[in-house]
């Protein structure tokens, strides 16, 4: 572990991110590290061949990567994308455009399709204060509005999937008056909630964190070429899949038999595993556990040693590459607990808040040092080395998202990895890597804050899959893959051996330059370096030139598979074949389901390109969120080690040619690689896709249905309204047939005959307002309390036997007209909110019976509980009703609006200011006497 | 491949970063953010066709880069020019240093490409954006160098040295320290040079004296270009180093001291464990006295418990006379061994297996159970586990028998460790066993009694 004994010049400031005014010393491309740190010495360049010039490329085998197992069964579901979540169109003048989340359009799907969990509590309050007359006056006309009207448009008018195609005036009226009531209670609430659940999905596309670490892990056999690849499988990755896989001698790769299975409670997450002093450890994420087991034998299925139940939440677990069983374990409430199945937990760490800055992410990760007792614990702004031993909650800050590694501004910590455990001939055990959605980081722990090394990954999705892996040959640079999330791979080759030309010279000291010339490979540590430019790996997307071509939606479905997201990377790697040299990893990519083994041969490749043993392979496995695994074979190229300056092979051509230095210009699919790939395919379109299942939008009549049936009282009414509401129809009366004889609807009690006497003489000792008052709560008490068992029991009752009902009284009496309702009104105190408190109102028995059916008719739309007071109540206000409606409206008519001005700011800021003036809203109705003047709104 | 244009919009409110102000307070930037919202058509103006050509060619330049495809990666930067001519000012602005890394990226790497042309290229780039042109020298200067064109490389950062744009900004003088550090570096290797041929010279002799003349001079000037840079904080040291010898070659011990002792004391510079080498060294160098050293080294120990010279360290604290010194061996010894990349370092062993016998032996039976106390639960799996004992028996059994030792003497005759080596047989090694066996069972801390 010798310290480089000359570190690269940088410059060192502190200060918080984007620290402008400080001149990035890493403003150099990735020859920056040759240059300052030359391999050789001005003295020797005459004999010397560069070490630099080994420009070391790893030649895919083929163009892309190949699928290993057959496709996984289960249906997969690509999820959210950006078209989901976010706002179409918007100002065109805006120049640069602007991310804004469609809650409107979600809202209304939302209502649409889940009408009972929106309206239902609404409904209920509304039941108790319905009241169908409106005002005498004569703006009556624009204030209320017929419900049954509003019901034949309506009911007439549903284009499914455009609710707001088209509009009546009727419909923009009602949505004016509905507006204060029903945009606050279902706004207010739903709509809070929905905007807080489409950020957090929002969030989760631009960077799902749970699978940092990666979820694929590869457990060695008995021998180096054998081993087990551990994933997580099944539709909604909670088996645990232990698929054997073995690397024939001629390079192929072998898949014999069935995955072994562990069911879990939750999804997998991350997989880990570590061999410490021969002992195979296994450590397994899931949202809300921890486990670890122990692969005793080679092969054989592991057994569970513990399981953690971790109640915040578990955001990583790694396993100790010095200790056996030894763990470290980060939960969202800042806690990092060391733990080993023997002594269980120990608390090493707990800050809720972040290390450097504040920043609202929970994230957490925890890793081991060099020194076993000591972790480092990181989160999105600083990484921390703490000594388990030492007093708690302190510890050497090891990267801090600052000026001092030149952050920008915006940038947070996504991975951080030690880079110990490969036990490398060239690099110091000290190092840690630390990837940024801007850059890689190597930091070495005896030399805190001050990177090694910084490379602009440049990845178009989040690096949260990293490896180190072996050389492939002694002295050659170790290979780093970061593996994005959106399946990019980049391997950079990454050395710290040779001494630097001023190395040299300061070592030469007094000897004199002679001594400068002595061979580089002195193997004076120095710090890590890139050793050459980093090299892009093929991706899943390369490789659908190998599959048939496909009608346009079984390409499309192939294309979204392949480009499911790749959740994990991990690395495995030995040495193939005895003094082969050959390499031999895999890097786990996304969890993917079990498959069942499929073992076919290994796409021909033997008989392609038959490895030569001198020269280094190496198979990457990735495993996507589909659950898919895809393997791609890599040779080193040949004849990568001749310096530089002879060119690769293949690399000079033509200027025309549009790939004239494709370093591999030979690389194409075999017929085996596309047989196989045709195979996977049909698999993969045998699948049932996933059929949409669009569901009519309904007024809970699934909900209400339960209560349907649960009141078992036959008859012809409450079947044919269960059937109505299965079908999602509305139930008419010739349905019906002939009417059943029904109870008349609980009325309120007649009050007292002297009542009258009884206010007047109160009245006239001045105490009549008192008299009113005390009168109004007893006798809703009472009412109250005499019927509610009653309701209670006639709740499904006055479902069923609603529009029987009504149809007595239809037949009794004729239609009124308003007129003859409003007259029969009842004055109500002017300001009364339409709420629960306001006490059930008395039934008006003069509500004509035509409004009362379509009152009753949008009740029995509504989901009532059976506390509800059906029909008892007369609603509060007559644009009650038409303001459920209204909601649907209004929300239906906002994305409208867009086109105009919209975006959901605007939007929403109208929508609360229709909520925040109720009172001017509703005043003029329930008192009917003085009508205001509504002023338009929202443009009508 | 970076995204360059991003990495360049450091305070990122510029054209195609999209505003992320309305949601959740993180203040995190994605880079990929922009993919996902051009799937969506949000609004904003279209782009123009000359931009998307131009970004549509810097991805194409930024993936031939990734395949190594540099000849490819040349046609494209030829068409990609085009975007010096932007009319977005911005744009326009950052465009000379995207161009200046991905072509020098090119002209670095591609096979048919030489220094003639990098010079070229570098001339011209350095006189577009003026304000890279301290930048680009530099990394034209290191270029030379590393094709071993020193003459040319001194010119060139002579000349970034004498630049001037615009108000000196704080950046600005950075960058031309740096430069300035380097040409000393360039003038140190000169000096260097110099004084090989120096050795070869009769002191006697006229040339000599001219000789040391020159020498003088050239280390004056470069002391001058040396020590501008190295009292900013940072890590300097390959600057440091040479700027040491030189002062210590002319006798200047106390300006060296004084250099030494800011670059590891300074509180604005990092923990750099080389500065405490570096100074460390100088004074061993000058035969300064033990307690200074110790003092030294005792800094470094905190720094890195795990360096070489640790060992060192110890030896010195052995020697001394005060007792809290040899208590003081006994933590560094241990602590050396609890560092992974040390496991196998036979010397810490041999070192902990004598002095735990000698501190044992002057009854500092305390000391050993203080160091071993917080040891105790980990420095079995970790040192003296049986599967280590296979290992190192089979990989180094000298190395096998100092660590059976330690392991008798901390967990006593009945640890894994110590019983495996100790039933081994071996014809070279059998009487050192022997006497391990004894000296554990006299030793043993495990019962201390017996």
């Amino acid at each position: 572990m010798d310290f480089p004994s000359s570190l690269r010049p940088t410059l060192f400031t502190t200060g918080p991110l984007g620290l402008s005014d400080v001149p990035d010393l890493s403003f150099m491309s990735s020859w920056r590290d040759l240059l300052t740190l030359p391999e050789y010495q001005p003295q020797n360049s005459e004999n010397g061949a560069p070490d630099l010039a080994k420009d070391l490329v790893w030649e895919p085998v083929t163009p892309g990567p190949l699928p290993l197992l057959r496709p996984a069964p289960d249906p997969w579901d690509p999820g959210l994308t950006a078209q989901d979540l976010l706002f179409r169109g918007g100002y065109r003048y805006r120049k640069q455009p602007r991310v804004v989340l469609d809650v409107t359009e979600q809202l209304s799907r939302f209502l649409w399709d889940h009408g009972e969990i929106a309206f239902a509590p609404l409904g209920k309050l509304m039941l108790e204060n319905f009241k169908l007359e409106g005002a005498r006056s004569r703006s009556k006309k624009k204030t209320v509005i017929s419900v049954k009207t509003l019901f034949k448009n309506l009911g007439g008018h549903q284009p499914w999937g455009c609710p707001w195609a088209y509009i009546t005036r009727r419909q923009r009226r009602f949505s004016v008056l509905g507006g204060p009531i029903l945009g606050k209670s279902v706004a207010n609430l739903l709509a809070e909630l929905l905007r807080e659940e489409l950020a957090a999905q929002w969030e989760r596309l631009l960077l799902d964190e749970a699978c940092t670490g990666g979820a694929l892990a590869w457990v060695p056999g008995r021998t180096p070429q054998a081993g087990q690849l551990v994933y997580p499988g099944g539709g909604t990755l909670d088996t645990l899949c232990f698929q054997e896989v073995k690397l024939t001698p001629d390079g192929n790769l072998e898949v014999p038999g069935c995955p072994g299975r562990i069911h879990l409670r939750g999804p997998v997450r991350q997989v880990a595993t570590s061999t410490v002093q021969g002992e195979a450890m296994l450590a397994v994420r899931a949202d809300y556990h921890c486990a670890v087991w122990k692969v005793r034998k080679p092969g054989q299925q592991p057994a569970l040693l513990q399981v953690l139940q971790v109640e915040k939440g578990a955001t990583g677990i790694s396993l100790s590459p010095h200790l056996p069983g030894e763990l470290a374990v980060c939960s969202r409430s800042g806690a990092v607990c060391l733990w080993t199945p023997e002594d269980g937990l120990q608390q090493v760490y707990r800050d809720p808040d972040t290390l450097v800055f504040r920043d609202p992410s929970p994230w957490r990760w925890a890793d081991f040092t060099a020194h076993p007792r000591v972790l480092t614990v990181g989160d999105r702004t600083g990484v921390k080395m703490v000594d388990t031993q030492g007093p708690p909650g302190c510890g050497l800050l090891l990267f801090r998202g600052g000026a001092e590694a030149s952050c920008q501004k915006g940038e947070r910590i996504l991975l951080t990895q030690y880079l110990g455990q490969s036990s490398p001939e060239s690099l110091p055990p000290t190092l840690h890597l630390i990837c940024t959605q801007f850059s890689l980081y190597l930091v070495d722990e005896r030399l805190p804050l001050v990177p090694m090394l910084k490379w602009n990954h440049g990845l178009p999705s989040p690096p949260l899959l990293a490896q180190l892996l072996p050389p492939p040959r002694p002295g050659c640079p170790q290979p780093l893959l970061l593996a994005g999330q959106g399946g990019q791979l980049q391997l950079l080759p990454i050395t710290g051996e040779g001494p630097r030309w001023w190395e040299a010279w300061g070592e030469m000291g007094g000897a004199g330059l002679a001594s400068a010339t002595c061979p580089s490979s002195g193997g004076a540590a120095s710090s890590p370096r890139l050793a050459g430019p980093p090299q892009a790996l093929p991706c899943r997307t390369d490789s659908l030139s190998a599959f048939p071509l496909l009608e346009p939606k079984s390409q499309w479905q192939l294309e979204e598979r392949l480009k499911a997201p790749t959740i994990g990377e991990l690395r495995q790697g030995s040495k193939l074949g005895g003094g082969a040299g050959g390499l031999w990893w895999e890097s786990s990519p996304p969890p993917c389901r079990p498959c069942r083994a499929w073992s076919f041969p290994s796409p021909g490749l033997a008989t392609a390109i038959p490895p030569s043993a001198s020269t280094p392979g190496l198979v990457l496995f990735q495993l996507t969120a589909a659950g898919d695994i895809f393997y791609q074979d890599l040779r080193l190229q040949a004849d990568s080690s001749v310096c530089r300056d002879a060119g690769p092979p293949g690399d000079p051509g033509p200027p025309g040619d549009p790939r004239p230095d494709c370093p591999a210009p030979t690389v194409s699919w075999t017929p085996q690689d596309t047989a196989c790939c045709s195979q996977w395919l049909k698999v993969l379109l045998e699948v049932p896709p996933d059929p949409p299942v669009w569901v009519a939008p309904t007024f809970s009549h699934r909900q209400q249905l339960g209560h349907v049936e649960l009141e078992k009282r036959g008859g012809k009414v409450p079947e044919a309204l269960r059937e109505a509401m299965a079908k999602g129809q509305l139930l008419l009366q010739r349905d019906l047939g002939p009417l059943p004889t029904a109870e008349p609807p609980p009325a309120p009690e007649s009050v007292p005959e002297d009542e009258l006497s009884e206010r007047l003489g109160e009245a006239w000792e001045g105490r009549g307002a008192a008299w009113w008052e005390q009168r109004q709560g007893r006798t809703s008490d009472a009412r109250k309390q005499l019927k509610r068992p009653k309701r209670r029991t006639q709740l499904s009752s006055t479902f069923s036997s609603l529009s029987g009902r009504l149809d007595v009284l239809d037949a009794t009496s004729p239609p009124h007209s308003p007129e003859q309702t409003s007259a029969k009104s009842r004055p109500r105190p002017p300001a009364t909110p339409p709420s629960q408190d306001l006490g059930a109102d008395v039934w008006a028995p003069g509500i004509p019976p035509e409004r009362r059916k379509t009152l009753q008719d949008y009740m029995a739309k509504l989901p009532l509980h059976t506390d509800t007071p059906a029909c008892t109540a007369t609603p509060p206000i007559q644009a009650t009703p038409s303001q459920q409606h209204d909601f649907q409206n209004h929300v239906t008519k906002l994305p409208l609006q867009r086109d105009s001005p919209g975006h959901p700011a605007t939007i929403l800021s109208q929508a609360s200011s229709i909520r925040t003036t109720p009172s001017q809203q509703h005043t003029p109705v329930p008192s009917g006497a003085q009508p205001q003047r509504k002023k338009p709104r929202m443009g009508f | 491949m970076s995204d360059f244009s991003e990495e360049l919009a450091r305070p990122m409110t510029k054209d195609d970063q999209v505003k992320m102000s309305v949601l959740s307070g993180t203040g995190m930037h994605f880079p990929w953010l922009q993919s996902y919202v051009e799937t969506v058509v949000i609004g904003g103006k279209k782009k123009k066709d000359f931009a998307q050509t131009t970004s549509a060619c810097l991805n194409f330049i930024q993936e031939a880069l990734l395949k190594h495809q540099w000849q490819r990666a040349a046609e494209y930067m030829h068409s990609y020019f085009q975007t010096l001519e932007d009319s977005d000012g911005y744009k326009r602005h950052a465009a000379p240093e995207i161009i200046w890394k991905l072509g020098s990226e090119i002209l670095f790497y591609h096979p048919k490409s030489n220094v003639e042309t990098f010079n070229t290229f570098a001339d011209r780039m350095k006189n577009i954006g003026v304000m890279n042109y301290l930048k680009i020298s530099l990394q034209h200067a290191l270029y030379l160098l590393h094709h071993g064109m020193l003459e040319d490389a001194n010119r060139n950062l002579s000349q970034a040295e004498t630049w001037r744009y615009g108000e000196k900004s704080s950046s600005q003088e950075v960058l031309i320290n740096l430069v300035q550090a380097y040409k000393g570096l360039l003038q140190y290797y000169n000096w260097s040079t110099k004084k090989k041929e120096l050795s070869k010279f009769d002191k006697e002799d006229y040339a000599y004296g001219t000789a040391t003349r020159s020498m003088v001079n050239r280390s004056w000037k470069t002391s001058v270009n040396l020590g501008a840079l190295i009292k900013i904080p940072g890590v300097w040291d390959p600057f440091v180093k040479s700027y040491i010898e030189m002062l210590e070659f002319y006798g200047d011990q106390d300006a060296a001291r004084e250099v030494l002792t800011n670059y590891a004391y300074d509180e604005k510079f990092p923990s750099n464990p080389n500065a405490h080498i570096y100074l460390y060294n100088f004074l061993k160098r000058k035969k300064a006295p033990r307690a200074k050293l110790l003092s030294v080294l005792k800094i470094l120990y905190r720094i890195v418990p795990s360096h070489k010279l640790m060992l060192e360290f110890h030896t010195l604290l052995r020697k001394s006379e005060k007792e809290e010194h040899h208590k003081l061996a006994l933590e560094v010894v241990f602590g050396v061994l609890d560092f992974a990349g040390c496991t196998k370092n036979i010397t810490a062993w041999t070192y902990l297996s004598k002095y735990l016998r000698q501190t044992l032996m002057g009854n500092h039976l305390v000391w050993v159970q203080e160091q071993w106390n917080s040891r105790k639960n980990w420095w079995p799996s970790f040192h003296f586990s049986y599967y280590w004992a296979k290992r190192d028996w089979k990989d180094d059994t000298a190395l096998a028998c100092e660590k059976a030792f330690v392991a008798g003497i901390l967990l006593g005759k009945g640890c894994r460790y110590f019983q495996y080596i100790s039933k081994q047989d071996h014809e070279v090694l059998r009487k050192k066993i022997k006497q391990m066996k004894k000296s554990v069972k006299k030793y043993s801390i495990v019962n201390p009694g017996l």
